[in-house]
């Protein structure tokens, strides 16, 4: 692993070839954007740096807004390294966004600018109060559906990042985009405000469909930005270069 | 050299291999059932190491019946099946945990990780990737792609102290491939002895 003097500190995301492309790992209180289209792996990956960070003792936050969190956990991947007791002790904790709006008495199809003050400010208190030093939001595109404009957009994604960076805490916002996108988010707000974007897609090879994983950005430190091919395995995402002789130059 | 003396042979030149050699077992087809009891019995097992046996060739069940038949003991083997997928030859009945599938030859980089997720699996000290064959990869790939597949699969298991065993067949290579291979392995093992 590289580390060079003056370098920001570490958010090691436990996902081994993830880390080398990223020399070491995520810096410590980036909000990273994880985003790709459908069945490229983006939950699994962020689900196992919440696990690796709750082994390594760091308290980990999942807030899902699509789907219910029970569910989500009974399709995921078993994965080798994954202990229940996470959960019992609180290092990793889930909590789904559509109690939190119920409880904020969100129930509109679009929040007012105060609403997203609101959520923000309730985000950040849960954040405070577990100690959170890991945080998902899956997804951020299925939040932003209810902001509807771009500016409501961006100053939802900036005062969370702020109120998350303030506190140390190292989130990855995962995003939706189609296949076909030319942008890296749905809304083409999400990506100019993040730290870093991480692109999971699902490439088309002779008839072969590879999953794969590339590092656009990544503020704080020296990357790759070479696209890999992932496979998600009991012991994890694993990676591998994307060879470059089968490639079609997409 | 009659071919009981094949196996002893590739015994005697692998054990005089280096650790985390990558090695060419270039054979007469022949001498098939020889190289996998050289290889996967004597070798393996004096090594008590963990084998992940890469097949693009046959199927991993007929391997394993041919194992079984030479009375080979399969505890240990570890398959990447790249062919049983592409021919729907491969159930889910019959699958276990010592067998992953790669749903064609053409998905190098999925072969390189499915042994990589072998390779953390396994708790033996010592691990054996073989490759069967660089000649049935070579009817689905490119050289310049399967070259740079067995650049970075060799040079990323020999970083690991693993050894890696390249099968090939004599009467189906091609200079290309013989190049190829001879650039990334340390050592060169020959069955066709026979005219020698």
């Amino acid at each position: 692993m590289v580390h060079r003097s003056g370098d920001r500190e570490r958010c090691g995301t436990g996902i081994d070839g993830f880390d080398t492309v990223l020399y070491g790992g995520i810096p410590r209180a980036n909000t990273v954007l994880l985003t790709g289209s459908c069945g490229t792996g983006k939950t699994s990956l962020a689900l196992e740096f919440l696990i690796h960070g709750a082994l390594k003792g760091e308290n980990s936050l999942f807030i899902s807004v699509t789907e219910n969190s029970e569910k989500m956990l009974a399709n995921i991947i078993p994965y080798n390294f994954f202990e229940e007791s996470l959960i019992k002790s609180g290092k990793l904790v889930f909590v789904d966004l559509p109690v939190m709006y119920e409880r904020l008495g969100m129930t509109k199809a679009e929040l007012t600018m105060e609403e997203i003050d609101l959520l923000v400010a309730a985000i950040a208190s849960l954040v405070r109060e577990l100690d959170t030093k890991r945080l998902v939001i899956d997804s951020i595109t299925s939040v932003c559906y209810k902001l509807k404009t771009s500016e409501k957009i961006r100053d939802f994604i900036l005062k969370l990042s702020k109120a998350l960076t303030d506190v140390g805490c190292t989130s990855i916002l995962v995003s939706e985009m189609s296949a076909q996108a030319s942008s890296y988010s749905m809304f083409g707000v999400e990506e100019a405000i993040s730290d870093g974007i991480v692109l999971m897609a699902n490439m088309e090879r002779r008839g072969d469909l590879l999953r794969t994983l590339q590092v656009i950005k990544m503020r704080g430190t020296m990357h790759s930005r070479a696209k890999y091919v992932l496979d998600l395995t009991p012991e994890g995402v694993l990676l591998a270069p994307l060879l470059k002789g089968g490639s079609t130059g997409t | 050299m009659s071919d009981k003396r094949v196996a002893q042979n590739i015994f005697d030149e692998l054990m005089e291999a280096p650790p985390s050699s990558a090695v060419s077992l270039q054979m007469s087809i022949d001498h098939y059932l020889e190289v996998l009891r050289g290889v996967l019995d004597l070798f393996a097992s004096k090594k008590e190491a963990d084998v992940i046996y890469v097949t693009s060739t046959i199927s991993f069940d007929a391997i394993k019946r041919v194992l079984e038949a030479l009375d080979i003991e399969t505890s240990r083997v570890f398959f990447v099946d790249c062919i049983s997928h592409m021919t729907m030859g491969a159930s889910s009945g019959e699958m276990d945990e010592h067998t992953t599938l790669v749903e064609s030859p053409t998905m190098l980089e999925n072969v390189m990780l499915k042994v990589e997720y072998l390779i953390r699996l396994s708790e033996a000290a010592e691990k054996i990737v073989v490759i069967d064959s660089i000649n049935s990869l070579a009817i689905h790939n490119n050289n310049w792609i399967l070259s740079e597949f067995l650049h970075i699969l060799v040079s990323g298991l020999r970083a690991r102290n693993v050894y890696t065993i390249i099968l090939s067949v004599e009467e189906h290579s091609t200079p290309e491939i013989n190049t190829m291979v001879s650039l990334v392995c340390d050592q060169g093992i020959r069955t066709n002895l026979k005219e020698e």
